[in-house]
């Protein structure tokens, strides 16, 4: 069922940007194409559905393992880590403020700070690498539960 | 009122959908408007809505609209001879007021004296307990070193609620329930209420747990009068932001309603306030035998002030500008009544699935809903840019209906029928709140989304269905076609690429 051409859906225009979709039920959507993203609007409920999407997940599940990535343009406002630090799961190694607000970056899990690639004062972009982490027992030789 | 516009030239000194607002009140009495932006502005709605508009510096609010002389020299480039400070930026700044009155300009707001005297937390506790109104414990520390803060915070006891003594609209606030987390939360909320504010100084109060957030419209004129326009619930509210705000309030009986009316009265006189502001009570409890606190007096508007306007069949920004322009209030306490119910949503740039982190982007497409009841006050258009500049409001909307019930319905009703694109919004999150037993309940209190906050999340929906999946590729297959729909032209000029879709297998 999730292959989208296995589906018949019929797109009738009701003006103003809206359109009525029936795939068996009837469906009122809208929807806009950006650069390579899709946004749906159905029920109520926004789904970006594209290749840039699937290809950020992809890309965001890597990055948990090795980089944290700023979230979206945001200040860099403290850093609390440096190289050959070692820091604890949860713990937070940076600071960004965007909006007036701060948001605290923390470590997916235990590790040593490979490398810091920000500064304080930095305008970091959404994808942008803030730092990387690498295992613990890569620094110490020690055994480091996963 | 008379037909004689009470000002010739208002200069709006905001943005957003507030400062949309002020101009629209402009213009319907007959008021010039003067909108100021900054250059990450320059083609957004108050600026191309108003009837001159001046450029007042780059995008940080510090250089722009925080910049007094900017906006200043703005209003007597442009000759306007009144100023409406809308909220946030310099609504509740004194020496703002004092400039504005010094440069010959009426300031619509309250007087520098008001503003002073409840800007700064102590005075206007004092102001609140000789008036006879409860106060919630707390202090703030003359020595404002970290021990000597911290030292208030053990006086005060725990929980602990630390805040911007300069601040409002709950930034910076911080919420500490063990010494052990304190000397990193000082240091926090410090530079949080430095960057927002300007000033580092901190306020140390006693936290009331299940409390709610109520709160009360007063209007004051210069001729003695002073009014209240009844409650706002605003009870849902995350960290410390306010999300949904209703009126009436289901915990307030009709004898609580007098008793915290008059006390809100007797806070604006105590205060000699003029124009309009907002008390702001803690509730503990419900019905005639609640207690409430006075927390502070707002000196401006306040976002959520259409859902009184629904309820009261007030305009609050007009009736602002009669008061500034010195005639008397049209209404005695006695003409006005609370009919009916309206809830306000706030619809926010932010990511619900992903700790509500601000989103930043263009809005591809924007279409708001139009229904019986609804009300959107917005500063955004389709094509629009959604900076990380200033705040991540986008929209407000307001539902009223008969009975509490049927305006939480339209509310619900409007927000599957508001599509936003472009940017990930919190509209999933406003759709489960308005659904959550507790809230259909109006059994809430403003620990109400820290508390349910993680389950109501986990209920929206992380994978798009075959559905969703579906239309997006009819889209990616007919792309070059499609992307008319991307500006808003595209429906006004005919252009209508789904009639040949019709029935196409995809």
């Amino acid at each position: 069922m999730s292959n989208p051409s296995d589906h018949r859906v019929d797109v009738v225009s009701l003006g103003n940007g809206r359109y009525q979709v029936t795939q068996g039920e009837t469906r009122r959507i809208a929807f806009a194409v950006g650069g390579r993203e899709t946004w749906v609007f159905l029920d109520g409920r926004t789904y970006l559905v594209s290749d840039a999407a699937e290809g950020s997940k992809r890309r965001s599940r890597v990055d948990e393992e090795a980089a944290l990535v700023a979230p979206m343009p945001a200040t860099v406002l403290a850093i609390h880590a440096a190289q050959g630090q070692r820091v604890e799961q949860n713990e937070v190694v940076m600071v960004l403020e965007a909006m007036k607000m701060e948001l605290p970056i923390r470590a997916p899990r235990d590790g040593v700070v490979k490398s810091v690639s920000c500064q304080v004062g930095d305008l970091v972009q959404p994808g942008a690498t803030l730092l990387e982490l690498e295992d613990a027992d890569a620094a110490t030789g020690s055994e480091s539960p996963g | 009122m008379s037909s004689t516009p009470p000002f010739d030239r208002i200069l709006i000194a905001n943005r957003g959908e507030i400062a949309v607002r002020v101009i629209r009140a402009c213009r319907e009495m007959g008021i010039e408007s003067v909108a100021v932006y900054s250059d990450a502005d320059e083609r957004a709605l108050h600026t191309t809505l108003a009837d001159r508009a001046v450029r007042i510096g780059p995008p940080p609010a510090a250089e722009s609209y925080l910049s007094i002389d900017a906006i200043v020299s703005a209003a007597r480039q442009t000759g306007a001879t009144a100023v409406h400070p809308g909220y946030g930026f310099l609504s509740e700044n004194a020496d703002f007021a004092a400039a504005c009155e010094k440069a010959g300009l009426t300031f619509i707001g309250p007087p520098v004296a008001a503003i002073e005297g409840m800007g700064s937390k102590i005075a206007a506790r004092q102001t609140a307990v000789k008036a006879g109104v409860p106060v919630v414990p707390g202090e703030t520390p003359a020595d404002q070193s970290d021990q000597a803060v911290a030292a208030a915070a053990s006086r005060v006891g725990f929980p602990v609620l630390l805040k911007p003594s300069e601040g409002g609209g709950g930034i910076g606030m911080k919420t500490v329930h063990d010494a052990a987390v304190l000397e990193a939360a000082i240091a926090q909320a410090r530079r949080e209420a430095m960057a927002a504010f300007g000033d580092g100084t901190l306020y140390v109060e006693r936290l009331i747990e299940r409390p709610r957030h109520v709160e009360f419209q007063v209007l004051a004129d210069h001729h003695g009068q002073v009014v209240h326009l009844f409650e706002r619930e605003c009870s849902i509210q995350r960290r410390h932001q306010k999300v949904i705000e209703e009126s009436p309030s289901t915990a307030v009986s009709r004898t609580l309603r007098q008793r915290m009316g008059q006390a809100a009265i007797a806070v604006a006189r105590a205060a000699r306030y003029r124009n309009a502001g907002t008390v702001e009570f803690l509730l503990e409890g419900s019905g005639d035998s609640a207690r409430f606190y006075f927390l502070e007096m707002n000196t401006r508007l306040q976002v959520e002030h259409p859902v009184t306007e629904q309820v009261t069949g007030v305009d609050l920004v007009r009736a602002q500008i009669v008061v500034a322009a010195g005639q008397p209030l049209p209404w005695r306490q006695e003409d006005l009544e609370q009919r009916g119910h309206a809830i306000e949503v706030r619809v926010y740039a932010e990511d619900p699935a992903r700790q509500d982190l601000p989103q930043a982007g263009t809005l591809l497409l924007y279409r708001e809903p139009s229904m019986p009841g609804i009300r959107i006050d917005t500063g955004i258009t389709e094509g629009a840019e959604v900076a990380v500049h200033y705040d991540p409001m986008l929209a407000k909307l307001i539902a009223t209906g008969e009975t509490r019930d049927a305006a939480r319905q339209r509310a619900l009703a409007a927000l599957h029928q508001y599509p936003i694109l472009g940017i990930r919004t919190n509209i999933p999150l406003l759709i489960q709140l308005l659904e959550h037993p507790r809230f259909v309940a109006g059994d809430v209190d403003t620990g109400f989304l820290d508390a349910e906050g993680d389950i109501i999340r986990s209920g929206l929906p992380s994978t798009p269905p075959a559905e969703a999946l579906a239309i997006a590729a009819v889209a990616r297959a007919e792309g070059p076609a499609l992307a008319g729909i991307r500006s808003t032209g595209a429906d006004a000029s005919g252009i209508d690429p789904w009639s040949s879709l019709r029935g196409a297998r995809v």
